[in-house]
Formats: C-alpha cells, structure tokens, sequence
C-alpha cells in the first residue's frame, strides 16, 4: 500500500493528471467515466427492462449485438475509473462508499455477462427474469455509490 | 433544506433519468446505424415517450441541482460549459424537429427486422449520438469550467 502510494505520487502522468490546470487533463479522464457508464448503465437498463417483459413485440435475441458497444463503453469507464482512483489514492480508497461501489460494479458485469447466452437463446425464464432485475437493481446501485462518494469520507 | 444528502440525492435522480434517456437513444441510433438489426424499429421507437419522460426527469432534478449549485448556471459570470450545453440541448431539438417533421421518423417506422435504413436516418442518429455525447462532455465541463471567462 505504502509502495503504491510512492508510486501515485511520484508517476509523472497521475502528477500532471491531478495538477494539469487544462481540461484535457482530469476533466476529460472524468468526462470519459461519465460517458462509458451512462451508456454501460443506460443500455444494460433498457435491455433489463425488456427481459422484464417491456416491449414484448421486440424479439430478444437480436439485443446480444449491443454488448460489444456496452463492453467498450465499460472499459472506458473501468480504465478510466483506475486512472483516476490511482491518482487520488488515499481519497477513493478510504471512502466508505467505495467498497459498496466496487461490490455493485463487480455484480453487475458479472450478471449481465451471464444474461448474454439466455438473451442469445430468447430464454424469458423466471432466473433470466430474476437476473434482469438483480442487474438492474446492481447497475443503478453503482450509480447511486459512485454519486454520493463525492459527499462521503 | 442544507442535509448533506440532499444534493447527492438529486444528482443520483439526475444520473438515472440521463441513463434511461441515453440509453434509450442510444440503442435507437445504434439500431439505425445497423447494429443488432434483427430488432424492427416501429416498436423499438416506441420508447421514445419514455426518453421525453426521462428528459423531463433530468430538466427538473437539473434544476434543483442549480439552485444548490448556482456557478453552474448561466450565471452572470457566465459558465462557458452551461452555454455550451443548453446550446446543444437546442440543437438536439432541431434535429428531432426535423426527424419528425420531414417524415424521417414514419418512414423508420417502416424499417423492419433486418432491413437498413436510409442513409438520411443514420446521419440524424449519427447527429443525435454526438450532440448527447457533447451534452455529457460539457456537463461533465461545468464545474471546471465555472467562472473560466
């Protein structure tokens, strides 16, 4: 930890990252998180609602396409999100939030990777229904964490 | 009226609304543009009442979320990032306007599963797509921005 925190201080990137006054600095690291989850957040969301039994005139199977634009605007947001927890260690790591984040963040993908076969296969069981609602309770439960860590220690 | 979950509580609304309103928008471009094109775009485009609803979910909690912060507004001083983005707020409209009023929206209606659509759709959904990925960008800009000029 002591080592990591050496390291945070002393990489020339996450120094200019943290004291560039430019936008194209945190900012823009910043912006591209926001973008990537609303997008991984929004989509996963809309497709949840239809396992739920929304827009039953949709067939199901042809939303497995949009997982590879959901899975790029996630590791926009994940490398985005370690780019700017390194450069502020010791605040994102002791906010009480945060684990509770990470554990949302974490069951979400897990989920949503388990759905894509049953969504392939136009499976409407009850677990898919049941999977849809714990991804979509996960998804905005990450939301929530990641906005109120802001006014957390 | 000053509980420190107050403002937090508001930006999460704000958060949600903008997720289902993207999200929406988005998987509507993306299906013009010819992603996942076994969807039939008629009900698909059904939820675009529901992107209205969301848009009027975040313009409510956006201006609560302005009365707590008021650096983020027009100001004066002026913030140059919430310029930029009631700017492109209205850019957004024209674009919606003219995707109605020109017919484009009927004639999307007609595209089935896996058929393309036409070439004026998908640049109204390629202008849609970037103008809400600039909206974010230029929120995302409003507190940094604030007090720039």
């Amino acid at each position: 930890m002591q080592l990591l925190q050496q390291w945070s201080e002393t990489n020339g990137f996450l120094i200019w990252l943290r004291e560039s006054p430019s936008v194209w600095a945190y900012p823009t690291v910043f912006f591209l998180h926001t973008i990537g989850l609303i997008f991984t957040a929004g989509a996963s969301i809309i497709i949840n609602t239809r396992l739920l039994g929304a827009m039953p005139q949709l067939p199901v199977a042809p939303f497995a396409r949009f997982f590879r634009p959901i899975w790029i605007a996630f590791w926009v947001t994940a490398i985005s999100g370690v780019i700017m927890v390194a450069a502020d260690l010791q605040t994102k790591l002791e906010n009480r939030l945060f684990p509770l984040k990470m554990i949302f963040v974490v069951l979400a993908v897990v989920i949503t990777a388990l759905l894509r076969r049953r969504i392939e296969q136009s499976s409407l069981s009850g677990s898919t229904r049941a999977l849809a609602a714990a991804s979509l309770v996960c998804w905005l439960g990450a939301v929530a964490a990641g906005r109120f860590m802001a006014y957390f220690q | 009226m000053k509980a420190w979950w107050i403002a937090p509580a508001w930006k999460t609304l704000h958060y949600f609304a903008i997720a289902a309103l993207v999200g929406i928008v988005g998987l509507v471009d993306l299906r013009i543009f010819g992603v996942a094109k076994g969807l039939p775009l008629r009900p698909l485009q059904r939820l675009m009442p529901w992107a209205t609803l969301a848009f009027a979910v975040a313009a409510v909690s956006g201006y609560a979320l302005l009365q707590i912060n008021p650096a983020n507004a027009l100001g004066p001083p002026v913030n140059v990032a919430f310029a930029a983005k009631i700017l492109f707020l209205v850019f957004i409209g024209l674009n919606d306007i003219l995707y109605f009023a020109t017919g484009l929206k009927r004639q999307v209606d007609g595209v089935g599963a896996g058929e393309s659509a036409s070439a004026s759709a998908k640049i109204v959904a390629g202008v849609s797509l970037a103008l809400w990925v600039g909206v974010v960008f230029w929120s995302r800009m409003l507190t940094f921005l604030a007090g720039a000029i």
